[in-house]
């Protein structure tokens, strides 16, 4: 993770964090209350295709900027609160995994092209894996919080926030990278073109990192359900049960550990490649 | 979207050092969590409602309420499923769970009040370097500062490409969830590049002022620790110590409340 502390060494990194945080938090604001699920609660929210779409491009600042402009969302939208902290965190998360796995998702992006870009399926696929897996890192790390301190319970609050990111990721993600991608790069603003090699993490095993963040995120998400579910008496998308269950929190705590050794194991110095545009 | 939350009052909240501002919000947070029954949160309620009394903050608590009474009805209601207690009222109300289902309300509502407080009394700038000042790094906080002056700005600039989608019949409302979130692209796209294609020449600018040149920086704005700043730093913090002692004490909780 050498990179998320170097970049803040790089004034166009620094810059890129701030634009990210800018656009993310505008937009949050703007379609606050977009397109209900549950009235009140939540609701499917486009701004969240951003964070996915702000790691592969910009790396740690798009992750710093994710986090920043969801507080900043908070913050101008009048929700700044308990779930601010950890909606930080998560917000990282959504933008981290992403840009960390992208090099790591099995033979899916190939070593000689890591664009970040969907212009093949195979590469598409890997969006969708990465985005779906950042979906869950986010959602389980928000709802343990608020979980555990007692303000929602877990069961609703993670499938809901799995849901709604990886919604606005699989239909809008795959087109604005595909649009965003060749002029960022034009640019020369892709993090990759910024960054230099030896700044970011060696990563001591890229592809057993991505599959420990695949089974911590989605299994994390899962797993956790179904101990609320069970144990805690919760329903998923219902009210009913109880919070603060031990078995809830100690059950996902090592799902989480996980994907912090995982996002340790994970490189993001297969990126840096020679690439061909015209 | 209002561009600015800070309200330009004279108050003596807003005269306050930010830090004291900041660690305000912190003590309130932290004792709010520790409490379950809301007679004993009626202390930090109290000094909440003082604290936005004395920054005349309620208008910008006003320009949420929507947001607040939603949130009011459904934590109200909501914990009732989590608790039950001894005493049964009507449908899925106890006593107890009703209490906590008080309390809980209280917990959000008063987070929420003391985050508006900060926010209202204390501008952009200030925030930031009260958060410099308590050891945030100087580039992450020249980065939400950024960030902070950007939103509105950005905000103008997806109203204004939103206005000129919907004049060329761009239909935001209609069709299925699918359907509907497909046509935010329009919005999406031009937002970003907008914003983004100035990343270089915002960059150059900074550089070319010495941004990054020395690692000790000097502010323009200077921040103050008053006597006022004191007595309030350290009447909070023993607040919060005999919060902690109390409940550590086993003060607060709601007798014969069970949470499964």
């Amino acid at each position: 993770m050498k990179e998320v502390v170097r970049m803040w060494q790089n004034t166009r990194m620094i810059i890129l964090v701030a634009l990210s945080a800018a656009i993310y938090a505008a937009f949050l604001i703007a379609f606050k209350g977009g397109i209900v699920i549950v009235p009140g609660i939540t609701e499917v929210r486009p701004a969240n295709v951003f964070p996915p779409i702000f790691g592969l491009l910009f790396g740690p600042a798009g992750a710093w900027g994710s986090a920043i402009g969801n507080l900043i969302g908070d913050i101008f939208g009048g929700t700044f609160g308990p779930g601010s902290i950890f909606g930080f965190f998560g917000n990282f998360a959504l933008a981290f995994v992403p840009y960390k796995m992208w090099g790591a998702v099995f033979g899916l992006v190939s070593k000689d092209d890591m664009s970040t870009t969907t212009n093949t399926l195979k590469k598409l696929i890997a969006f969708e894996l990465v985005t779906l897996v950042a979906s869950a890192a986010c959602a389980v790390i928000i709802a343990w919080y608020l979980d555990l301190t007692g303000i929602v319970p877990y069961a609703f609050l993670a499938i809901t926030i799995t849901v709604n990111n990886f919604a606005a990721g699989v239909v809008l993600g795959p087109i604005l990278l595909t649009l965003l991608y060749p002029r960022v790069k034009r640019w020369g603003l892709v993090w990759t073109d910024i960054m230099d090699k030896e700044d970011v993490a060696k990563g001591f095993s890229p592809n057993l990192g991505s599959i420990l963040m695949i089974v911590g995120a989605l299994g994390g998400l899962v797993i956790g359900i179904l101990v609320a579910v069970s144990a805690a008496g919760q329903q998923v998308y219902g009210f009913s049960g109880a919070t603060q269950n031990t078995a809830v929190w100690l059950i996902v705590l090592p799902f989480l550990l996980l994907m912090i050794a995982g996002g340790f194991m994970l490189s993001g110095q297969e990126q840096f490649v020679e690439e061909e545009w015209d | 979207m209002d561009a600015e939350l800070y309200l330009d009052y004279n108050t003596v909240i807003h005269r306050l050092d930010a830090r004291t501002k900041i660690l305000i919000f912190v003590y309130a947070f932290m004792v709010l969590v520790l409490f379950e029954n809301p007679l004993w949160m009626l202390p930090i309620a109290t000094l909440v409602v003082l604290h936005t009394a004395l920054a005349r903050s309620w208008r910008n608590l006003w320009r949420i309420r929507a947001l607040l009474a939603i949130l009011t009805v459904w934590s109200l209601i909501l914990w009732n499923f989590f608790a039950s207690g001894e005493t049964h009222l009507f449908w899925i109300f106890d006593e107890q769970s009703l209490l906590f289902g008080v309390a809980r309300t209280m917990l959000l509502l008063l987070m929420i009040t003391s985050g508006v407080n900060l926010i209202s009394t204390t501008r952009n700038e200030e925030l930031v370097l009260g958060m410099i000042r308590l050891g945030l790094p100087y580039r992450v906080g020249f980065a939400i500062s950024t960030a902070l002056r950007l939103v509105p700005t950005t905000a103008a600039s997806l109203q204004t490409i939103a206005q000129a989608q919907r004049s060329r019949g761009l239909d935001l409302d209609g069709g299925n969830i699918l359907e509907r979130m497909r046509k935010y692209v329009p919005l999406l796209i031009p937002v970003f590049i907008t914003t983004i294609r100035s990343t270089n020449v915002f960059g150059m600018a900074l550089e070319s002022k010495g941004f990054g040149a020395r690692e000790d920086r000097t502010f323009y704005l200077q921040l103050h620790i008053t006597t006022l700043d004191r007595i309030i730093l350290i009447g909070g913090g023993l607040f919060v110590l005999v919060s902690i002692y109390l409940k550590l004490r086993g003060y607060g909780d709601i007798p014969g409340l069970s949470r499964f």
